[in-house]
């Protein structure tokens, strides 16, 4: 490897070492400089562990409101399959009428089944159970509509699909009014939507500031062992070697960093689960706050290590080359 | 092995530290450079291994010009260059062993290999029993020997060293001179910058001499 000794390398008590070792040797070095980077940290433990407490606790609150938009993101869609579509048909149809577009209805491949509220019946049910029996004697005629309620088939459920049929349907003859009961889904579907965009926007500020954070650190670092890094570029360490016990150690700090991360996440979720269980109550459901999965503590854990290695990066890239010896 | 063609260093700011500077150190040579605190002893060191660029002129390490090297090249260069200093620059917070066993750890070795060398290194400066004390422990000259075990340690062909026996009474210097002349029968070229003329008068090694950034003798002309 000599530059300026060409002959130097096959000098037989000279440098002579095969490649396959070096290679090996490369990898040994590795986890010798990140052990290594390790114990520095553990030399000050106590603001090593600041650092990475700031790490993982900037990443708890894009994971807690994670588990939060999940859980209502999977109420909502058990609620999204219960959609029916009620047709109010037109007074004047007859029974006839009535009878044939239920008929057609049925024999649709989009719907599932079609429940037929009669009008005469239902005129009944309400005298009886309304109480306004004397009254609607009053009236000449039944003032009821024929209802026919519409539960569209499995796949035909969701929010848009089950607008389009409602539209089909309000295009047909015998109908009068089509009710879709999808309002509030869509007004719930839009909150979460912007709790989601709100969530992306947090945690990406949040990301930036924990590379901010652990690049400055390590900035620190670089400076404190000014003196350090000037012997070994005497020496002939390249950057590369210099950089990587720093980039270990941002890779360490996201290490654990991640770890605080699960534990202050799951900390959070049993503290609302408490809450959420009282609402769920008051709402006779049977419910329970899923925290994360194994995916995605894994997500959490790389996105830490990530951050912090690129943390570190950005501060050996501009500081270490910058050190010169004098 | 080493040759300066007519070099030149300006400093930003205006400082000339080297002017018009040529000579030529033979393979396998010892020499001393003298001159004067700010007569561009240091600059002359520093161009050799890179830590300064000469603003005018080549300087040729075995036939190769610097000025090809890129900064990229520069740390596996610097390998060939053994390197001492007055402050001897060694890592106070690692043992003796770890300080010398650094430029073969850059190198690629792993420990075990390195620790034959370092040892061997070691007892060639008298220090055998030192590796696993810390620099502080060590007095000043076995402190600067440390340092040169460092330099020594990968066989560099060629070995620089500024001010060596700076802090070190004229006992103390004899005997790192002594060593200097060790590996220079090994082969090692070896040039040593210092303003200890007593110490360059009572040995009858090639002298030469800046003053003022020029070279007034280089230590050919006469005698």
């Amino acid at each position: 490897m000599s530059l300026l000794f060409r002959s130097r390398q096959q000098g037989a008590k000279q440098v002579k070492i095969s490649g396959f070792r070096r290679f090996v040797m490369f990898w040994v070095h590795n986890v010798q400089q990140a052990v290594a980077s390790l114990g520095e940290l553990a030399r000050y433990p106590m603001a090593s562990l600041m650092t990475m407490a700031v790490l993982g606790l900037s990443l708890t609150l894009p994971a807690t409101l994670y588990v939060v938009v999940k859980n209502t993101e999977a109420i909502g869609a058990d609620w999204q399959h219960a959609s029916e579509i009620t047709l109010f048909l037109r007074k004047n149809l007859s029974q006839q009428e009535v009878s044939t577009f239920h008929k057609r209805l049925s024999l649709s491949n989009d719907i599932e089944r079609v429940r037929w509220i009669d009008k005469n019946e239902a005129l009944q049910e309400f005298r009886e159970e309304s109480g306004f029996g004397e009254a609607l004697d009053a009236l000449s005629n039944n003032p009821l509509p024929d209802v026919l309620l519409v539960t569209p088939v499995a796949n035909k459920r969701g929010t848009a699909q089950a607008q389009q049929l409602a539209q089909q349907m309000r295009n047909e003859r015998e109908v009068e009014q089509v009710r879709l009961d999808l309002d509030w889904l869509q007004r719930l579907e839009a909150l979460l939507n912007l709790v989601r965009d709100g969530l992306l926007a947090l945690a990406a500020l949040l990301c930036i500031a924990v590379v901010l954070i652990v690049g400055n650190t390590i900035r620190l670092n670089i400076n404190s062992k000014r003196d350090e890094i000037m012997v070994m570029k005497l020496v002939g360490a390249t950057d590369g070697y210099i950089q990587r016990p720093f980039l270990y150690t941002g890779v360490w700090y996201g290490f654990v960093g991640g770890l605080i991360a699960w534990l202050a996440t799951a900390v959070m979720i049993l503290w609302i689960s408490g809450a959420v269980t009282d609402i769920s109550e008051l709402y006779e459901s049977q419910f329970s706050l899923v925290g994360l999965t194994f995916n995605e503590m894994l997500v959490l854990w790389l996105l830490a290590i990530g951050l912090g290695l690129l943390g570190s990066y950005i501060a050996v890239r501009k500081h270490v080359r910058t050190i010169e010896p004098q | 092995m080493i040759k300066f063609e007519q070099v030149s260093k300006t400093y930003p700011g205006g400082f000339q530290a080297l002017n018009n500077v040529s000579f030529h150190l033979e393979r396998g040579e010892m020499a001393f450079l003298t001159g004067h605190s700010g007569a561009g002893k240091s600059t002359l060191l520093k161009l050799i291994s890179m830590m300064e660029r000469p603003t005018a002129g080549r300087v040729l390490i075995n036939g190769h010009d610097l000025k090809r090297i890129n900064a990229r090249q520069i740390p596996y260069a610097r390998r060939d260059i053994g390197m001492i200093f007055q402050d001897h620059r060694l890592l106070m917070d690692k043992t003796v062993l770890d300080n010398v066993a650094l430029p073969l750890l850059i190198e690629g070795y792993s420990m075990q290999e390195a620790r034959k060398r370092v040892q061997a290194s070691l007892e060639k400066v008298g220090l055998g029993d030192k590796l696993r004390h810390y620099p502080m422990m060590l007095s000043g000259g076995e402190q600067q020997r440390v340092g040169i075990a460092r330099a020594v340690v990968n066989k560099p062909p060629l070995l620089l060293a500024d001010e060596p026996t700076g802090n070190l009474d004229p006992k103390l210097s004899m005997e790192i001179i002594r060593l200097f002349e060790e590996f220079n029968r090994v082969g090692v070229s070896v040039l040593i910058a210092t303003h200890d003329l007593g110490l360059i008068a009572r040995l009858r090694y090639r002298t030469l001499t800046l003053r003022d950034g020029r070279m007034i003798n280089d230590g050919l002309q006469e005698s």
